[in-house]
């Protein structure tokens, strides 16, 4: 059994805890009335379950008489299917408090997805596309220098997730926040996809919807609070 | 629920029946040898079993990627501690006949080239060196990976 894959999960979801933790501490926490770290865990497992389904489908495999493939996760999660899962759950956990949440869970939301790609020193699996760059890194055995593309990711993560918690400081507006996140998430995928190796079609689709609907939400919510002033 | 909905509607069949697939042929561990040394090109062999839970899942990956590097690569199925029944019945539902694959009832083979349970997958170079050996279900970045090395 290998137990890899157990390691970087547990990674995100301590990176997710402990921004958290951090920003309530610093009064720098959601205006609402719902357990963060509860929402979280709620629509992390939502969004898992509804990706690996959603990746089981689209493979030909039907979950309904196949559903002991639901638990081998390691073969596939749909990206789009696991995220509108997660964000349909954390709306109905969160209800009339939905867009506080969000923004609360939004910093956190980041550095989880950035413990998640840097677990892949655990795994062994950063390796990207080839490249000339000196800092390329090779399989075992091999002399092919690839893009450290799981550090990339997870770097670019991180550094969204310290943008929002500034712009939590400097605003008062959670769907701004939300909306930024959201974009921040589909323009670090967008932007670090092509260096990973795939197989078939890749979910750029998906990477664009989020940066254009977070970002829409941001310009709108800005315009909105201009015209309130 | 629309999830649900599309599982119920999606069939769960591939586009063969079993019984136009022939008996796998039984293989030992030098015929596999044999193979990987006058392969023209690089190999992936791949350990499954129709009762195994994971080969299950990791097969529609497999299809996909032999589509995808089958020039380039042969790819090789090794069906351990099987039925030919139950394996031709496997191959017809996730369309795997597109490749060759063998019968090792006892299931030796793979332990003769380092490898233990099921699925595994190997990939060897040119000439039958192993370049890489995945225990257990293999994901899709780390197959177009190990794949994208063994074509250069």
């Amino acid at each position: 059994m290998e137990f890899s894959l157990l390691g970087a999960a547990l990674l995100a979801v301590a990176a997710v805890y402990a921004v958290i933790y951090w920003e309530a501490a610093r009064g720098n926490a959601a205006d609402c009335s719902k357990d963060l770290w509860d929402v979280a865990l709620g629509s992390a497992t939502a969004g898992l379950v509804t990706g690996r389904l959603a990746a089981m489908i689209i493979a030909g495999t039907n979950p309904l008489t196949n559903p002991g493939d639901i638990l081998i996760v390691r073969s596939g999660v749909d990206t789009g299917w696991a995220a509108v899962g997660a964000l349909v759950a954390l709306a109905v956990i969160s209800r009339r408090e939905t867009v506080a949440v969000a923004a609360g869970l939004s910093a956190a939301s980041l550095a989880g997805l950035g413990a998640w790609e840097a677990g892949c020193l655990v795994r062994d699996t950063c390796h990207g596309t080839v490249t000339e760059l000196p800092w390329g890194i090779s399989l075992g055995g091999s002399e092919i220098a690839r893009h450290p593309v799981g550090i990339y990711t997870g770097l670019l993560f991180l550094l969204a997730a310290l943008g929002v918690m500034w712009l939590k400081r400097r605003t008062q507006d959670p769907l701004l926040v939300a909306g930024f996140a959201l974009a921040a998430v589909g323009a670090v995928r967008l932007a670090t996809e092509p260096m990973r190796s795939a197989l078939g079609s890749r979910p750029t689709g998906w990477y664009l919807a989020a940066i254009v609907v977070g970002l829409s939400v941001a310009v709108a919510s800005r315009y909105r609070s201009q015209r309130a002033r | 629920m629309v999830l649900v909905v599309a599982a119920a509607c999606s069939s769960n069949g591939g586009t063969i029946d079993a019984a136009d697939i022939d008996a796998l042929p039984e293989a030992t561990a030098s015929d596999i040898e044999a193979l990987l040394a006058d392969s023209e090109r690089p190999v992936v062999m791949n350990v499954w079993a129709s009762w195994c839970i994971p080969c299950r899942s990791e097969a529609p990956l497999l299809a996909q990627a032999h589509t995808s590097f089958g020039d380039d690569i042969r790819f090789v199925g090794i069906d351990v501690r099987d039925s030919q029944s139950n394996a031709r019945e496997f191959l017809a539902e996730f369309d795997l006949d597109i490749f060759e694959h063998y019968f090792d009832s006892t299931g030796v083979i793979p332990g003769a080239f380092g490898g233990r349970g099921v699925p595994l997958t190997f990939f060897f170079r040119q000439g039958g060196e192993l370049s890489y050996l995945h225990f257990g279900v293999i994901d899709e970045r780390t197959l177009a990976v190990h794949l994208d090395e063994l074509t250069r």
